[in-house]
C-alpha cells in the first residue's frame, strides 16, 4: 500500500514533467558572443541541455553582426523570428523590446539566481515600460590593446601605469609620437570608422580623452556636444592631421583587429577578454598584446561594458515560450551549467559565481576582470540607438575628412536627440 | 528594346565571328592595331588577375594573406582555408544555388514560352494592355518592390525558403518579352495549316511552336541562369537560415565583424565561382549564342 | 454580349473569338500568375505604402509626407547624384570600351576571338559577390596589391586608402562595375560587327575610304541597334548595382558612395522605415522609366 502511494506520489510529481513531455522544437539565434558563435561549442552546450530536457529540441542559427540585424528585421517582418535570441540590451531591450516584439521575462528575475544578478546589470535589462526583455548571462568591459613589443621598442611603456593598466591623454599622445618615430609597426592606432560593430571602442576613446560622457546620467540624451567631447574629437583630428594616428573609413573593427594581430598597427581600440583568447592563434611573431584602459586626462577611465543574455520573441506560441524559458533557466541558473555557459563566452558572470578561468585554456581572461571597477554604466539603451550608431560613424568620417568639429557634432546631435 | 537589328534578325542563324576573308584589314599591321593588341593583352591580365587572386589566395596561409609585400604565388600552399570553409555547410550552399537557378530557369522557360506565344500569335482581349504592362515592368529595379515582396512571402509562408527567390525571378517579364519576339518570327501560314489539319491548341504548341523557338528557349535558359546566379539582392532579403543560404550569401557572410579572414573568403569565392566558370568554358558557344540571340530578339 | 445576339454569323464569330480568348488566357496563365503575383502586386503595394508612415510598430496614412521629406533629405540628394554619376560615367565608357575591344577582336582568328571574349566575360560568370570580395582585398589599404604596385611603380608616394577616401571610393566602385559589365556588350558587338554587310564595306574601300571612315560611315550605322540595346541594359544594370556598395563601403565614407538603391535598403532594413523606403523606390522607378523613355525615343527616331 505504502509502495503504491509512493508510486502515485512520484507520478503526480512527475506529471508536470509529462505535461511538457510533448516534443517541442525551439530555435535559438546567437550572435558570435565569445565561442557562442562556434558550432562545436554550442552543440556541446545544447547536448548538456538535452541530457536534462530530452523533449525540447533546439535548432541553432548562427548570425553575425554584419548582416544579423537585417536578418532579424526581415524575420520580424516575415514573422519568422526565432524563439530565443542571444545578444545585448541595446538590441533586445532598446530596439526589439521597445517595439513590442519581445516577451516579458520578469518571472525569470524572481528565481533564486535571478535575484542574485547585480543590480546595475538587471537594470540595463529592463525596458522603459518596466518589463525585462533580457535575461543576462555574462558581462565584460571593453578596453583597448597595445603591442607591448612595439611600445618597448619605442620606449613608450613608461607612459602606461602597469599596475592599473591605465594612462593619460598626454601619455597617449606622446606614445603615438614615439611609436611613429620608431616605426616598429607601420601605423600606431587606427580609428576605424567603416561602420558595423566595434563602435564602443571609438566612443570610449573619444569621451575618455577629456573625461566626457556619451549620454546624460539617465541615458536619455546624447551629450557628444559637451565641451569635453568636442575637445576629445579635436584632439583626435589633430593627431590624425599630424600623422601620429590613423583614421580609416574603409575598415571596420574586425579589420582593425586583424591589422593589430598581424603587426601592422601597434594598438587597437576594439578589444576585450574574448577577443584576446580568440585571436591568440593569429598573432604575428612581433606582436605581444597587452590590454590597457582608454587614456583619459585624469588617468581614471570610464569603460563601456557589454552585457549579453537571452531574450524571447513573442511568437504567440505558449508551449514554445515555456520551453524557451526552460532553456534559459538551464543555461543561466543551473549550478553546473551556468559556469560552462559563461566560460563559452570568455566573459564574466552577471551574478557572483567565483573564478571560472584559472587553470583553464582561457587563463588569460582573468586579467581582464581588473577592468571591471572602471565600468561606466550601460548607456547603450538610450533612445534612437540604432540610428545613433550609423550617425556616429558618419560623424567620425566627416571629422577625419577635415570637418569643423563643433559644426559636425551639432549635425550629429540634431539627428540623434529627437 | 525596340532596337531590333533588321539585318541581324533577317539572318538569325548567322553565327558570330566567322573569319572574314574579304576584309583586307585582317592582317594589316598598322601601328594602331599593334598598340591596340598590346593594350588588349594588358587588359587581359587585368581581367584574369582577380580570378587568379581568388584561387591563389584560397591556398595561402594567414601570414601570406596579410603580408604587406604581396605573395604572388602561395609558396607554402595550405588547404586550411578550405578546411575551415567546409566546417560550414558550403556544399549545401552551392547545391541550393544550383537548385534555385535550375528551378528558376525551368519555370521561366515553360511559362515564358507559353506566354510569349499567346502574346505573339493570339488575338485576345487585353493583349495590348498586358503587353505594355510587361514592357513597363521590365526596367523596374527589383529593389523597389522588396518590402511588399517580403511581406507577401511571409504571408505565403515562403520566406526563408528557396521559393521566395525563385518565384519573383520567374515573374520577371523579360522572358515573356523575349519569347514573344521569337514567336513573332513564326509564319502564320504554319499555324493556319496546323489548324486545318485539325491539330488542337496543345498539339500546335508542342509540335509546331516549340521546335521553332528552341534556340530562343536555350537563350532564355542561359540568361535566366546567369541572372539568378548573380541576384545577390533578392537572396539577401529572402534567405536567412544557414541551411538555405546561396553560395553568394554564404561568401558574403564569411566576412565577420571581428575578423577579416581573406584566405577563408577566397576559398568561398573559389568554391562559388569555379563550377560556373567551368560550365561557361565548356558551353562557351551556347553562352555566346544565347546572349546574342537574347539581344537580337529582345 | 447578350445584346449582340442578332445574327448567326456573328454568333459563330463570337464563339470562335471566345475560344481564342480562352486558349490565349490558358497559355498566358502561368506567366501571368507569376508576373501579377510577384511583380505587379508588390509594385502596387509599394505605391500604396509610400503614402504611409510604415515602420515596425506603426502604420498610419501620411499622404505625401514621405515624398516631401525625401527632397529635403541631404543624403537622398547625395545618393541621387551618386547614382546618376555612376550611370552617366559607366554607361558610355562601357559602350565605347566594348566597341573598341570588339572592333579589334572580331577580325582575329576564331580561337583568339573566343579567347578574348571569354576573358572579358569572366567577371560576369565569376559572380558579383566573389568579384567584389576579391577587389575589396586588392583595394585594401594595408595588404592590398594595388597600393603595393602603385607605390613600387612610383605612381603614389604613400598608401592610398582607395575605398576609405571619399575622393576615390566612388571611382573604385565604378571601375569594378565596369569590369563586370563589359562582358555582354563585347559579345554583342563582336557578333554585330561580323554581321555587317560586307558588300558596302568592300565598295567603300574600293572608293578609297580609310578604315576609320569605313567604320563610322558604314559599320557604325549598321550596329546602331545593338548599341541602343547595350545602352539600355547597361543603364538598368548600373542603376541596380547593389552588392558592390553593400559589401565594399556600405555607402560610406561619409555617404560618398551612397546610392539610391543602397539607401532604400538602409532605410528599410537598418532603420525599419518601410514607407519612406517605398517612396524612394517609386522615385527611382520613375527616374529609370525616364531614362528608358529617352532611349526608346532615340531608338525610334533612328529606326524610323
Amino acid at each position: 500500500m505504502k509502495k503504491l502511494l509512493a508510486l502515485l506520489l512520484c507520478l503526480m510529481l512527475a506529471l508536470p514533467v509529462f505535461a511538457l513531455a510533448e516534443d517541442v522544437e525551439i530555435t535559438l539565434w546567437t550572435y558570435p558572443i565569445g565561442s557562442w558563435g562556434n558550432q562545436e561549442t554550442v552543440d556541446a552546450l545544447i547536448a548538456d541541455f538535452n541530457a536534462a530536457y530530452p523533449n525540447i529540441k533546439v535548432k541553432v542559427q548562427f548570425i553575425d553582426y554584419q548582416t544579423g540585424d537585417d536578418q532579424v528585421t526581415t524575420a520580424i517582418e516575415a514573422k519568422t523570428t526565432p524563439d530565443i535570441i542571444f545578444e545585448g540590451p541595446e538590441r533586445l531591450v532598446a530596439n526589439w523590446g521597445a517595439k513590442g516584439k519581445m516577451l516579458d521575462l520578469t518571472d525569470l528575475f524572481e528565481t533564486e539566481a535571478g535575484k542574485a544578478i547585480y543590480e546595475t546589470v538587471a537594470g540595463s535589462c529592463k525596458g522603459a515600460d518596466g518589463k525585462y526583455y533580457e535575461y543576462p548571462l555574462c558581462m565584460t568591459t571593453h578596453c583597448m590593446v597595445i603591442n607591448k613589443k612595439a611600445f618597448e621598442a619605442a620606449d613608450a611603456m613608461k607612459y602606461i601605469d602597469e599596475t592599473t593598466r591605465t594612462w593619460t591623454t598626454e601619455g597617449f599622445e606622446a606614445a603615438c609620437r614615439a611609436l611613429t618615430e620608431n616605426g616598429f609597426c607601420p601605423v600606431t592606432g587606427i580609428v576605424y570608422c567603416g561602420g558595423q560593430g566595434g563602435d564602443q571602442g571609438t566612443r570610449a576613446l573619444v569621451y575618455n580623452l577629456y573625461s566626457g560622457h556619451f549620454t546624460n546620467e539617465g541615458f536619455t540624451v546624447y551629450t557628444m556636444d559637451s565641451e569635453e567631447n568636442i575637445k576629445g574629437l579635436e584632439k583626435l583630428q589633430a593627431m590624425v592631421a599630424e600623422g601620429i594616428l590613423a583614421d580609416d573609413p574603409g575598415i571596420v573593427a574586425g579589420d582593425a583587429i586583424s591589422l593589430f594581430c598581424n603587426g601592422t598597427a601597434s594598438m587597437c581600440f576594439c578589444w576585450n577578454a574574448a577577443l584576446d583568447s580568440n585571436n591568440r592563434a593569429t598573432l604575428a611573431e612581433n606582436v605581444e598584446p597587452y590590454a590597457v584602459a582608454f587614456p583619459s586626462d585624469d588617468g581614471v577611465p570610464a569603460l563601456d561594458g557589454g552585457i549579453w543574455g537571452f531574450g524571447i520573441f513573442d511568437n504567440g506560441d505558449e508551449a514554445k515560450a515555456a520551453a524557451a524559458k526552460e532553456f534559459i533557466k538551464f543555461m543561466c541558473n543551473d549550478d553546473a551549467q551556468a559556469p560552462k555557459s559563461v566560460y563559452a563566452t570568455g566573459y564574466f558572470a552577471t551574478r557572483p559565481m567565483g573564478d571560472i578561468y584559472t587553470g583553464t585554456e582561457k587563463e588569460g581572461n582573468t586579467a581582464y576582470d581588473a577592468f571591471s571597477p572602471y565600468f561606466g554604466g550601460y548607456y547603450q539603451i538610450a533612445p534612437n540607438w540604432a540610428n545613433q550608431r550609423t550617425e556616429w560613424w558618419n560623424l567620425l568620417q566627416r571629422i577625419f575628412a577635415g570637418g569643423n568639429v563643433a559644426e559636425e557634432v551639432a549635425v550629429y546631435i540634431s539627428k540623434t536627440n529627437l | 528594346m525596340t532596337a531590333i537589328p533588321k539585318n541581324a534578325s533577317s539572318r538569325p542563324s548567322k553565327r558570330a565571328p566567322e573569319v572574314d576573308t574579304t576584309d583586307h584589314s585582317v592582317h594589316a599591321l598598322t601601328p594602331y592595331r599593334v598598340i591596340s593588341v598590346v593594350l588588349l593583352i594588358v587588359l587581359t591580365i587585368l581581367f584574369i588577375f582577380p580570378l587568379y587572386w581568388i584561387i591563389t589566395g584560397s591556398f595561402k596561409t594567414q601570414q601570406a594573406v596579410n603580408a604587406r609585400v604581396p605573395v604572388w604565388f602561395p609558396v607554402e600552399p595550405t588547404i586550411g582555408n578550405y578546411e575551415r570553409l567546409f566546417q560550414k555547410p558550403a556544399f549545401l550552399w552551392l547545391f541550393n544555388t544550383v537548385l534555385l537557378c535550375a528551378a528558376s530557369m525551368g519555370l521561366t522557360c515553360v511559362s515564358a514560352s507559353m506566354g510569349g506565344y499567346a502574346l505573339a500569335k493570339k488575338n485576345f482581349r487585353g493583349r495590348t494592355f498586358l503587353f505594355s504592362l510587361f514592357v513597363c515592368a521590365m526596367a523596374l529595379p527589383k529593389q523597389v518592390i522588396l518590402i511588399p515582396l517580403l511581406k507577401e512571402m511571409a504571408f505565403l509562408k515562403l520566406h526563408n525558403t528557396l521559393w521566395a527567390v525563385i518565384l519573383p525571378t520567374v515573374g520577371w517579364p523579360f522572358g515573356v518579352f523575349l519569347m514573344k519576339q521569337f514567336c513573332e518570327g513564326i509564319p502564320n501560314e504554319m499555324l493556319e495549316a496546323a489548324r486545318i489539319d485539325g491539330a488542337g491548341e496543345a498539339r500546335t504548341f508542342i509540335d509546331i511552336i516549340l521546335p521553332m523557338i528552341k534556340p530562343g528557349i536555350g537563350a532564355l535558359a542561359i540568361f535566366t541562369f546567369i541572372t539568378a546566379w548573380n541576384d545577390y539582392f533578392l537572396q539577401l532579403i529572402m534567405l536567412n537560415d544557414t541551411d538555405v543560404l546561396s553560395i553568394s550569401l554564404g561568401i558574403a557572410k564569411l566576412q565577420s565583424e571581428l575578423s577579416t579572414d581573406y584566405g577563408l573568403i577566397m576559398a568561398g569565392a573559389a568554391l562559388g565561382s569555379i563550377p560556373i566558370i567551368i560550365i561557361f568554358l565548356l558551353f562557351q558557344k551556347f553562352f555566346t549564342r544565347g546572349i546574342t540571340m537574347g539581344a537580337v530578339k529582345g | 454580349m447578350i445584346m449582340a445576339q442578332t445574327a448567326a454569323i456573328s454568333q459563330g464569330m463570337k464563339a470562335a473569338r471566345r475560344r481564342e480568348n480562352i486558349a490565349a488566357y490558358i497559355f498566358m496563365a502561368p506567366s501571368l500568375l507569376f508576373f501579377l503575383g510577384f511583380v505587379v502586386f508588390p509594385m502596387g503595394m509599394c505605391l500604396v505604402t509610400s503614402f504611409f508612415n510604415y515602420t515596425m510598430s506603426d502604420f498610419s496614412f501620411v499622404g505625401l509626407a514621405n515624398y516631401q521629406e525625401m527632397f529635403g533629405d541631404a543624403i537622398f540628394i547625395r545618393a541621387l547624384i551618386n547614382t546618376i554619376i555612376i550611370v552617366v560615367v559607366s554607361v558610355p565608357i562601357t559602350c565605347m570600351f566594348s566597341l573598341w575591344v570588339a572592333s579589334i577582336i572580331y577580325k582575329m582568328r576564331q580561337v583568339n576571338t573566343s579567347f578574348f571574349r571569354c576573358v572579358f566575360y569572366l567577371p560576369v560568370v565569376t559572380g558579383s559577390v566573389a568579384v567584389t570580395v576579391v577587389w575589396k582585398w586588392i583595394f585594401n589599404n594595408y595588404t592590398g596589391v594595388l597600393n603595393y604596385l602603385a607605390k613600387n611603380l612610383g605612381l603614389i608616394a604613400k598608401n592610398v586608402n582607395w575605398l576609405g577616401d571619399p575622393n576615390t571610393a566612388l571611382w573604385c566602385i565604378i571601375t569594378i562595375l565596369l569590369t563586370t559589365s563589359v562582358g555582354q556588350p563585347i559579345v554583342l558587338y563582336v557578333s554585330a560587327l561580323a554581321n555587317v554587310d560586307h558588300s558596302l564595306v568592300e565598295a567603300a574601300s574600293v572608293d578609297g575610304a580609310t578604315s576609320m571612315q569605313t567604320f563610322w560611315r558604314i559599320k557604325w550605322p549598321q550596329i546602331m541597334p545593338t548599341t541602343l540595346y547595350i545602352l539600355v541594359i547597361t543603364t538598368i544594370n548600373s542603376f541596380q548595382c547593389f552588392a558592390l556598395i553593400q559589401l565594399l563601403t556600405s555607402g560610406g565614407p561619409n555617404n560618398s558612395t551612397q546610392t539610391i538603391m543602397y539607401y532604400i535598403y538602409y532605410e528599410a532594413f537598418k532603420l525599419n522605415r518601410y514607407g519612406y523606403g517605398s517612396a524612394m523606390g517609386i522615385i527611382l522607378a520613375i527616374i529609370i522609366a525616364l531614362f528608358s523613355a529617352i532611349q526608346f525615343r532615340l531608338a525610334k527616331t533612328d529606326n524610323g
